[in-house]
C-alpha cells in the first residue's frame, strides 16, 4: 500500500513536503519551548550559577553516577546504553540539560516515571552531568584557521547535506552548534572516517531501544535499487532517506533484497580528498560553530 | 406526521437495545464457565486458566484482512503504559487508566459511563517499576483494583462508588500494586511489587463483600520457618519474591497458581547464599487457606533479575496416553516448562530462546548451571537472555484448537555487572539492585512470536519482529494469533503457520492483553497503544 507509484517508492508531493516542513517547524518550536523556557527561567534565578550539569565538579559527576545507578540503571543500563528501557547516552547532549531535567522530573510516555520527590533539582543536574560524560566529545585542540576552513566547507559540497544557521540542505545532521557538541579531535576523526562513531537514532522506540543510524541497501521485487539511511522502521515497513533528502517507504514483503550495513555512513570520507591543512582548517571552522548568531 | 418519529424510535430500539441486561451480575459460576460465554471477557487472561484464548471465530483467516477500527477511547488526561486487560461483561468494558483510575465504557460505543480515581499521595513510591495498572477483577456487581500506593479497593460496578478500601501494604517501604486482582468464589486475591525496594513478597486474599483479609502467604520465609535454610545460615532478612502480576486458578484442585519475583538485591548475591525460596517460582496455594501445596522454583539462587511473574497457563493434554492437568510457563530465564499442576512435578522443558547460563534441565526440572555466568565486577559477564528475559510479564496464549503455546520472545543478551548491594533498613532510597547490566550495542537483539508445542516446548514456527516486543498474545478459534510489535504494529498471524495475515499501525507499542468479545452479534478484537484503547471489528 505504501509502495505505490514508480519503482515502488513513495515520492513526497510538494504539498506533503510543506506539511512535513510545517510539522518539523512545529516540532522544533516545541523543542525550543521545552528547551529554552526553563533556561530562561533559570538564567534569571540563583540556581543557574553552579548548576552541576552546566559546570560540574568531579564530585557532582560521581554523585550523579551513584544516583543514576541507584535510580535509573534498571531501565537504562549501568552505562545508559539501555536495559529494560532505551539507550539514553546521547540524549542530554542532543536535547540539552533543561529538557532532560524536565523528563526526569515529570516522566514521559512510554514508562519513564516521574522522579519528583525522589531526586531534587541539584541531584537531577548531577545525573545529567554524569550522562554528559558518557558522550564522546574529545576536546582535542584546534590547529587550523577557521576562516580558511569556511572556504573549504563551501568548496567541498558540505552544504548539500548539512545546514549551518539556516544555510544548506538538510539530509545530514545540522552543524549550527556542532562546535559546542563535539571537540576538534572528534570532528577530525569523523571527516576522515565518517562511520567511526555514527550517531544513535532518530526514532525512539518505546522500550525496544533506539533505532541506530543505519545505512540501508534495498532492491525491490521489480528490480529498483535504493540506498540511504534509515529514517524509520517497524516490523513490516521501512522508510529510508536517500542522499538527496528524499524519503522512500516500502513494505518489507515487497523487497527482493534488504540489507542493513551497520558502521557505514552516507557521508564520504575526506581522507586523501583534502590536504591535512585543509582538514585542520575545516575542523577549526566546525569547532568555531557554537550556535551564536 | 407523528408516526414517522415513532417508527424511527422503534427501529432505533431494535438496533440499539441494551447489549445485555444491566441487572445481571458476574457470579463466580459465570466466571467458572467463562468458556460458555465468549461474548464476555471476565478475567485478566480470559478465564481462570489464563489461556488468552477466545472461542469466537467470526473474525477468521478468510476475513481478517478487512478488520477495521470501530472506536477509540482516550482518557481526558494523557496516560501512558496501558497494560490493563479490559474486563468485558454485560455490555460494559472496565478498563484502568494509569496509575490507578478505573473507567467503565459502554461496550457498543466506547463512550465513558463512569470513572473513579483514588487520592494518591503526592509522591507515590515506585521503585524498579512505573506506576501502572494491569486491570481490574470483577465478581458479582463489584470491580476490584489494586492501586499504585498498595490499596485494594472495591467499587460498585454500576457507578464506581467505593464499597470498601483496604490498605494492603506500606507504599513508603516500596510496596506498589501493578497487577490485577483475581476474584474466585467469594474472595479477591492480590499481590504486590517491590522486589527492587527489597520488600518481602506476599499474596493476600480478601473477603469480596467486606474487604476483611482471609489469608496471607509470605513468599519468603523468616528464620525458623520452612525454607529459611535456603537463604544461608544467619541470613536474617529474606527479601523479594514479589507477586506483581495475575495468577490462575484450578477449581477442581482448588489451587491458586501465582508467579513470584526475584530475590533482593538482584545482582549481588553475597548475603543470600542458597536457593532463596520462594523467589522466581510458581507457587500453588490452597484457595481457602493460602497454605502452600507445592512450589516449583525455575531459577534457584537467581541473580539476573529473571522474575517469574508471567501468568501460569493451565491446560489439559494427553501425555503418553494419559490425560494430564498441566501448567505451561515460558519463563524469563529462557526455558519453557510443562508441570503437572496437581503436584508441581516437572514433566518437560527446553529453552525457547538463546540461553547461555544453563546446560539444560535435570530430571526434576532444576537447571544445570554453566560455570561463570554470574554477574561480575567491572566489565561484567555476557549472558543470554538479557535482564528482559526470554519473555517478561506479558501473557502468552494457549490455543486448545492447535495445542500450541504462543509467546512473544526477546532474543537478546546483556553484560551483567555485580555492584554494591546491601539491604538497608527503613524506607528505600533507590533501587536495591546490587549491580546492573549493560546492553549489547547495535541491532543484535530481535523479537519473535514463537509457537511451541505446549506439551514439549518444541518450536513449531516463528514470526520475527524487528525489536524484542513487550506485547501479550491472544489466540482465537478463528485460527488467528494476535500480538504487537514495540514499533507500534498490531497484527494477526495464522495460528497454524505463523503467516502474517493483517497488520495495523497503531503508532505506539501495545502493552495490554489483546482480548476478544462480542456485541450485537459482532466479534471485536481489542488492544491498547500509547494513550488509546482501540476496538476493532469487521465492516
Amino acid at each position: 500500500m505504501l509502495s505505490a507509484g514508480h519503482a515502488n517508492s513513495w515520492r513526497v508531493s510538494g504539498g506533503r513536503i510543506m506539511t512535513a516542513i510545517r510539522c518539523l517547524w512545529i516540532a522544533a518550536f516545541i523543542i525550543l519551548l521545552c528547551g529554552l523556557t526553563p533556561n530562561r527561567a533559570a538564567a534569571s534565578g540563583p540556581t543557574r550559577q553552579g548548576a552541576p550539569a552546566a559546570n560540574p565538579s568531579s564530585s557532582d559527576v560521581d554523585q550523579g553516577k551513584q544516583s543514576f545507578e541507584a535510580r535509573c540503571s534498571t531501565c537504562h543500563g549501568l552505562d545508559g546504553g539501555g536495559a529494560m528501557g532505551p539507550n539514553i547516552q546521547a540524549i542530554p547532549m542532543r536535547l540539552g540539560a533543561a529538557v532532560v531535567a524536565g523528563v526526569i522530573k515529570n516522566g514521559m510516555s512510554g514508562g519513564m516515571p516521574s522522579f519528583a520527590g525522589q531526586l531534587d533539582d541539584s541531584q537531577i543536574q548531577q545525573v545529567i552531568a554524569y550522562l554528559l560524560t558518557l558522550t564522546h566529545k574529545d576536546s582535542g585542540t584546534v590547529t587550523g584557521d577557521p576562516a580558511k576552513g569556511k572556504e573549504v566547507y563551501d568548496g567541498s559540497g558540505c552544504a548539500t547535506c548539512h545546514i549551518i544557521s539556516g544555510q544548506g540542505s538538510g539530509a545530514g545532521p545540522e552543524l549550527t552548534k556542532v562546535g559546542q557538541l563535539r571537540g576538534p579531535g572528534y570532528l577530525k576523526t569523523t571527516l576522515l572516517y565518517p562511520g567511526s562513531d555514527l550517531p544513535q537514532t532518530r526514532v525512539f522506540l518505546e522500550s525496544g531501544g533506539m533505532l541506530e543510524y543505519m545505512f540501508v541497501h534495498i532492491i525491490t521485487k521489480d528490480g529498483h535499487t535504493f540506498d540511504g539511511t534509515r529514517a524509520s522502521e517497524d516490523s513490516f515497513r521501512i522508510v529510508i532517506q536517500d542522499v538527496s533528502g528524499q524519503f522512500h517507504s516500502f513494505q518489507k514483503s515487497d523487497l527482493r533484497e534488504f540489507n542493513k550495513e551497520p558502521g557505514k555512513s552516507v557521508m564520504p570520507s575526506f581522507k586523501g580528498k583534502l590536504t591535512d591543512t585543509q582538514i585542520d582548517d575545516l575542523v577549526a571552522y566546525l569547532a568555531s560553530l557554537k550556535g551564536d548568531q | 406526521m407523528k408516526i414517522f418519529p415513532y417508527a424511527l424510535m422503534l427501529s432505533g430500539l431494535l438496533a440499539w437495545g441494551p447489549a445485555a441486561s444491566v441487572a445481571q451480575s458476574v457470579s463466580y459460576d459465570r466466571i467458572l464457565h467463562s468458556q460458555s460465554e465468549p461474548q464476555s471477557w471476565l478475567t485478566y487472561g480470559g478465564s481462570y486458566s489464563s489461556q488468552q484464548y477466545s472461542s469466537l471465530k467470526q473474525i477468521n483467516r478468510e476475513n481478517i484482512s478487512s478488520l477495521k477500527v470501530a472506536w477509540i477511547y482516550q482518557p481526558s488526561k494523557a496516560v501512558s503504559n496501558l497494560e490493563a486487560s479490559p474486563i468485558v461483561a454485560d455490555g460494559v468494558m472496565y478498563i484502568t487508566e494509569p496509575p490507578s483510575t478505573v473507567t467503565a465504557l459502554d461496550l457498543r460505543t466506547g463512550l465513558k459511563l463512569w470513572s473513579w480515581s483514588p487520592v494518591l499521595p503526592e509522591h507515590v513510591v515506585s521503585i524498579g517499576l512505573y506506576a501502572t495498572s494491569r486491570g481490574v477483577a470483577i465478581l458479582g456487581d463489584t470491580v476490584f483494583i489494586g492501586t499504585a500506593d498498595s490499596h485494594l479497593v472495591a467499587l460498585d460496578a454500576k457507578n464506581g462508588a467505593v464499597r470498601w478500601d483496604v490498605h494492603v501494604a506500606d507504599n513508603a517501604m516500596g510496596y506498589a500494586m501493578t497487577g490485577p486482582p483475581l476474584a474466585i468464589k467469594d474472595e479477591v486475591i492480590i499481590g504486590s511489587a517491590g522486589s527492587e525496594a527489597a520488600v518481602r513478597g506476599f499474596l493476600d486474599a480478601y473477603d469480596a463483600k467486606t474487604g476483611k483479609r482471609l489469608w496471607r502467604f509470605w513468599t519468603t520465609p523468616r528464620p525458623g520457618e520452612p525454607g529459611a535454610e535456603t537463604w544461608g545460615v544467619g541470613a536474617s532478612e529474606s527479601a523479594g519474591a514479589t507477586t506483581w502480576n495475575n495468577g490462575s486458578y484450578d477449581p477442581e484442585l482448588n489451587l491458586v497458581y501465582w508467579g513470584t519475583g526475584n530475590p533482593a538485591p538482584d545482582f549481588n548475591d553475597d548475603e543470600r547464599p542458597g536457593d532463596n525460596l520462594y523467589t522466581c517460582s510458581v507457587i500453588a496455594l490452597d484457595a481457602d487457606t493460602g497454605q502452600l501445596k507445592w512450589y516449583f522454583q525455575f531459577s534457584p539462587h537467581e541473580d539476573h533479575d529473571w522474575d517469574s511473574d508471567e501468568p501460569a497457563v493451565l491446560f489439559n493434554a494427553t501425555i503418553d496416553g494419559k490425560p494430564r492437568k498441566l501448567l505451561g510457563f515460558a519463563n524469563r530465564n529462557g526455558f519453557y516448562y510443562v508441570l503437572d499442576r496437581a503436584t508441581g512435578k516437572f514433566i518437560a522443558g527446553q529453552p525457547f530462546v538463546k540461553e547461555t547460563w544453563a546446560k539444560g534441565l535435570d530430571a526434576t526440572g532444576r537447571p544445570i548451571p554453566e560455570p561463570n555466568q554470574e554477574p561480575t565486577l567491572g566489565a561484567g559477564t555476557l549472558v543470554y537472555p538479557s535482564i528482559t528475559g526470554g519473555v517478561d510479564w506479558t501473557s502468552p496464549s494457549y490455543s486448545p484448537q492447535t495445542g500450541l503455546f504462543y509467546v512473544s520472545v526477546h532474543e537478546t543478551g546483556a553484560y551483567f555487572i555485580k555492584g554494591q548491594g546491601k539491604i538497608e533498613p527503613g524506607p528505600p532510597k533507590g533501587i536495591v539492585g546490587g549491580g546492573g547490566i549493560r546492553a549489547l550495542a547495535g541491532e543484535q537483539s530481535y523479537g519473535a512470536i514463537r509457537a511451541l508445542e505446549a506439551t514439549t516446548g518444541k518450536l513449531r514456527w516463528q514470526f520475527k519482529l524487528m525489536a524484542p516486543a513487550w506485547v501479550p498474545v491472544l489466540t482465537t478459534a478463528g485460527g488467528l494469533v494476535f500480538s504487537g510489535s514495540d514499533e507500534g504494529n498490531f497484527f494477526a498471524l495464522d495460528a497454524s503457520t505463523g503467516k502474517p495475515l493483517w497488520q495495523f499501525y497503531m503508532g505506539h507499542a501495545a502493552r495490554s492483553n489483546p482480548i476478544s468479545y462480542e456485541v450485537d452479534g459482532k466479534q471485536y478484537i481489542f488492544e491498547t497503544a500509547g494513550n488509546a484503547y482501540i476496538a476493532f471489528t469487521l465492516p
